[in-house]
């Protein structure tokens, strides 16, 4: 199995979970997870440190934000603002989003294609995501 | 990457850090649509660097800020 292949299958594995799949459930443990150590390197997903378990599957998130998704039949956790319009876009299917002013705290709820006034703010620059994507 | 609900509340949030860009969400849903509609795709193939920076160029987010590594 190549990178690319591996890459899609774990796509297609989480989307139909609804939930980051475990190596063992993509093919042989170590193959697995020494192809994800060399996608995490190149920027094709996150792992968490110890290079076992996916964090992130851009936009998708593996574990709770406060960034959440209902699109597709089913809740997901975008990385961020850009990744829950992300997973919306990538299921090819409008949803609800649901996230939070992080000045006040006040929730904001929308369709994704009525989204409303809101504004998005990008802090780091481009060049920087990757610096520290957990922070970006 | 967050959604604020104006520029007052960005302001607030910032306390004073160097602020980086605000979109308003429409163009930010435009964004996502050009970034990430492809991803499940079966014939998905990674976007190259210059790939990006169009997308990124058409929705006018162009200058030093938006550059990609």
């Amino acid at each position: 199995m190549t990178d690319l292949e591996l890459r899609h299958r774990t796509y297609a594995l989480f989307v139909q979970l609804g939930r980051a799949p475990l190596p063992e459930e993509l093919g042989a443990r170590d193959e697995v997870l020494a192809g994800w150590s060399r996608l995490h390197d190149a920027h094709a997903l996150v792992l968490w440190p110890s290079r076992e378990e996916i964090r992130m599957l851009n936009p998708f998130s593996a574990v709770p934000t406060a960034h959440r998704v209902r699109a597709g039949g089913r809740w997901w956790y975008g990385n961020c603002a850009w990744d829950a319009f992300g997973i919306c876009a990538a299921l090819g299917a409008e949803g609800r989003i649901e996230s939070s002013c992080p000045d006040c705290g006040e929730a904001l709820a929308f369709q994704s294609d009525r989204p409303g006034e809101l504004l998005f703010h990008c802090l780091v620059p481009a060049a920087r995501w990757w610096s520290d994507i957990g922070f970006t | 990457m967050n959604l604020f609900r104006s520029e007052e509340h960005i302001e607030c949030w910032l306390a004073g850090r160097e602020p980086g860009r605000t979109l308003p969400v429409a163009k930010l849903r435009e964004l996502a649509q050009a970034w990430w509609s492809d991803r499940l795709d079966p014939a998905w193939r990674p976007h190259s660097r210059e790939q990006n920076q169009k997308i990124l160029e058409r929705l006018g987010l162009t200058g030093e800020f938006w550059r990609l590594p």
